[in-house]
């Protein structure tokens, strides 16, 4: 479970300028949920994220992940973590194999239950031609099965995807997201941002919205829709930001 | 352990696949030896000869004996000389003039004045003018003896104190510059070989967005900065020994006995000079490292790097226009273990205190540029830099 309270962030932008990238977003992502994050570009998405991961420190506001305050004890909270960042780069003179085995080994793996880990996921991402090849010149989609494979080998009780469907054809998304379902089903809890409204609509069980560094609305996709008085998430989630104006800059 | 272990083997396979960087840091250890063996064989060619002096004479007519003898150790007239060299000794124009009462005086026993004019601070004219003195002041003091010894009287009781010259620059001023070429070449070595696996494990990874992943992980950014580090500085280590090990072959191959010097590279020695440097190695790695992690992109590190390397080459070359070098110059990196390899090359005995007191003085920053590092990684900045 994820946890985040009254969080606070501002940056010293151009001309030491302050600003506010979260301003008091609080939102809970619980356990056997696929929850959403939704938001225009500079909304704070990523920035949220990344407190999360320990990388930026709040300003005020709390993350707590199973229970786990981020900012006192990030590495403790950083285990109970599958992070599927922003940007994914590969490590390309590894095999994807030995990419995977890296990161088992850096939450703790050992022996013989990590390679049964290793296989375990391999075969769940349908990637054993991939495994035994180095990383280089993978596609994006089979970059993304590699990331996702890392990502979740340790077996994480919290999964957080940044944007995970950037670039990806039809077949890795379907991938993905049965993948996200399967992984949902077993109780784990899932946070993932997107711009994608079918994506989100399809595969979240709730919906949060961030405009200006704070929640703008929650709940199910049908909950928002009827909130907003729309019939699409798009247009819903138009109304719910308010208008882009000032958002988007 | 286990995270750090699985950190340094990623690291080794990463740096060891990379071929190409791989091959670059170890030309510089296989170029040594080469460099040194060319440099010391012309060297040698030149000390060993003695080329002819063509100078210009005036009344050579009036002390035959004299010019006998410089003729006899190749210091010629001008007239003598061949065509292609002739211009040549024209333009340098030394040139030598002897009295018309040479002879006379020398009867007499009186004192002959002899005159050599030449442009004394023409570089070229050194070893020369060196060379006629010489020839000169030994004919005159042959000449001197003899004319006590028939008087009847010892000629040493003209020298009453004798000067024992013991040259610690020796054997010979041109192993010594040998040795020093030596010196700086490793210690480069031990600059460059890590250099390129110290800034692709850097700034590279960051620009590949792999940092990024690697900082969210539960590790923490001290193991990442000493896992990079072993790896550099082990590249490093290897580039170091090989360069050393080459050269005491390649050094077997040039007869230094033929000018005057020994210089031998034997296994103690190179044993000696790798556990020298061996702090220098993961000294430079860790400054490669934290200059390389604050850098934007991998050119703006490779940029700042290669200020970095001039250091070794700088630093021997400012020692040897010390004369009275400060006490705290022994202690510190480069400069320290510089200082030493000189005693070394020069067969001075080992002075064991300023060797362990560099060895801690680079152990120790290099230890405190690992701990910034790891607490820089931690920061915001860092973090905000990434995307």
């Amino acid at each position: 479970m994820i946890k985040v309270t009254n969080l606070h962030k501002s940056f010293l932008g151009a001309k030491k300028q302050p600003v506010i990238a979260l301003n008091g977003l609080s939102f809970t992502a619980k356990d056997g949920e696929i929850t959403g994050i939704l938001g225009p570009n500079g909304a704070g998405k990523t920035t949220c994220l990344r407190t999360l991961y320990g990388l930026l420190k709040a300003d005020s506001g709390s993350a707590i992940i199973d229970g786990i305050s981020v900012s006192a004890s990030p590495i403790e909270a950083r285990a109970k973590l599958g992070i599927f960042p922003d940007k994914f780069g590969l490590y390309e003179r590894l095999t994807a194999y030995e990419q995977i085995d890296y990161f088992a080994s850096i939450h703790g793996l050992t022996g013989q239950a990590k390679h049964t880990a290793i296989e375990a996921i391999i075969k769940d991402l349908d990637m054993e031609v991939l495994a035994y090849r180095k990383t280089q010149g993978f596609s994006q989609g089979q970059r993304m099965k590699v990331t996702l494979a890392q990502a979740l080998v340790h077996q994480p009780q919290n999964f957080v995807l940044d944007e995970p469907t950037r670039g990806l054809d039809v077949m890795s998304t379907r991938v993905l997201r049965d993948h996200l379902a399967r992984f949902k089903d077993k109780g784990h809890c899932i946070l993932f941002s997107s711009h994608v409204m079918q994506e989100v609509a399809a595969l979240c069980d709730r919906v949060i919205i961030v405009a200006n560094g704070k929640l703008a609305a929650e709940g199910t996709p049908t909950e928002l829709c009827e909130l907003a008085g729309e019939k699409l998430l798009e247009d819903a989630f138009v109304k719910l930001i308010g208008s882009d104006e000032g958002v988007a800059a | 352990m286990i995270q750090f272990k699985a950190l340094l083997i990623k690291e080794f396979k990463e740096a060891f696949r990379d071929k190409r960087a791989l091959m670059v840091a170890m030309t510089m250890a296989m170029l040594a030896p080469v460099m040194i063996l060319v440099l010391s064989k012309t060297m040698i060619k030149e000390m060993v000869a003695t080329p002819p002096i063509y100078l210009q004479v005036t009344g050579e007519n009036f002390a035959p004996k004299l010019f006998k003898q410089l003729q006899q150790n190749n210091i010629n007239s001008l007239t003598d000389a061949p065509e292609d060299m002739k211009d040549l000794w024209k333009e340098r124009n030394v040139e030598l003039i002897i009295p018309e009462n040479f002879a006379k005086s020398m009867m007499e026993g009186r004192a002959i004045t002899l005159t050599l004019r030449a442009d004394f601070s023409e570089k070229a004219l050194n070893a020369p003018i060196r060379r006629i003195k010489n020839q000169i002041n030994s004919y005159a003091q042959s000449i001197g003896a003899k004319r006590l010894i028939v008087r009847g009287m010892d000629p040493r009781l003209l020298r009453p104190i004798k000067i024992n010259d013991q040259d610690t620059a020796q054997p010979s001023s041109n192993a010594m510059f040998i040795s020093l070429m030596l010196g700086l070449y490793v210690l480069m070595a031990a600059f460059m070989s890590g250099l390129s696996v110290a800034i692709d494990s850097s700034a590279g990874e960051r620009e590949r967005n792999v940092l990024e992943m690697l900082l969210c992980q539960p590790v923490s950014t001290f193991k990442i900065v000493v896992a990079k580090l072993c790896c550099a500085s082990t590249i490093s280590i290897i580039g170091v020994t090989l360069t050393l090990v080459l050269t005491s072959f390649s050094v077997g191959f040039v007869d230094l006995t033929k000018i005057g010097a020994t210089f031998n590279l034997d296994v103690s020695m190179v044993l000696f000079l790798i556990i020298l440097l061996l702090p220098i190695s993961f000294f430079a790695s860790a400054l490669q490292l934290f200059v390389s992690f604050q850098a934007k992109s991998f050119k703006e590190a490779q940029s700042t790097v290669s200020m970095i390397i001039m250091l070794p080459a700088m630093i021997p070359v400012a020692l040897m226009f010390i004369d009275d070098k400060p006490q705290w110059l022994d202690w510190l990196p480069v400069s320290g273990q510089s200082l030493l390899m000189d005693d070394l090359f020069k067969g001075i005995a080992i002075n064991w205190a300023a060797f362990a007191a560099t060895a801690l003085v680079t152990i120790g920053l290099t230890t405190l540029l690992v701990i910034i590092l790891s607490l820089r990684l931690k920061s915001e900045k860092v973090v905000l830099a990434l995307s």
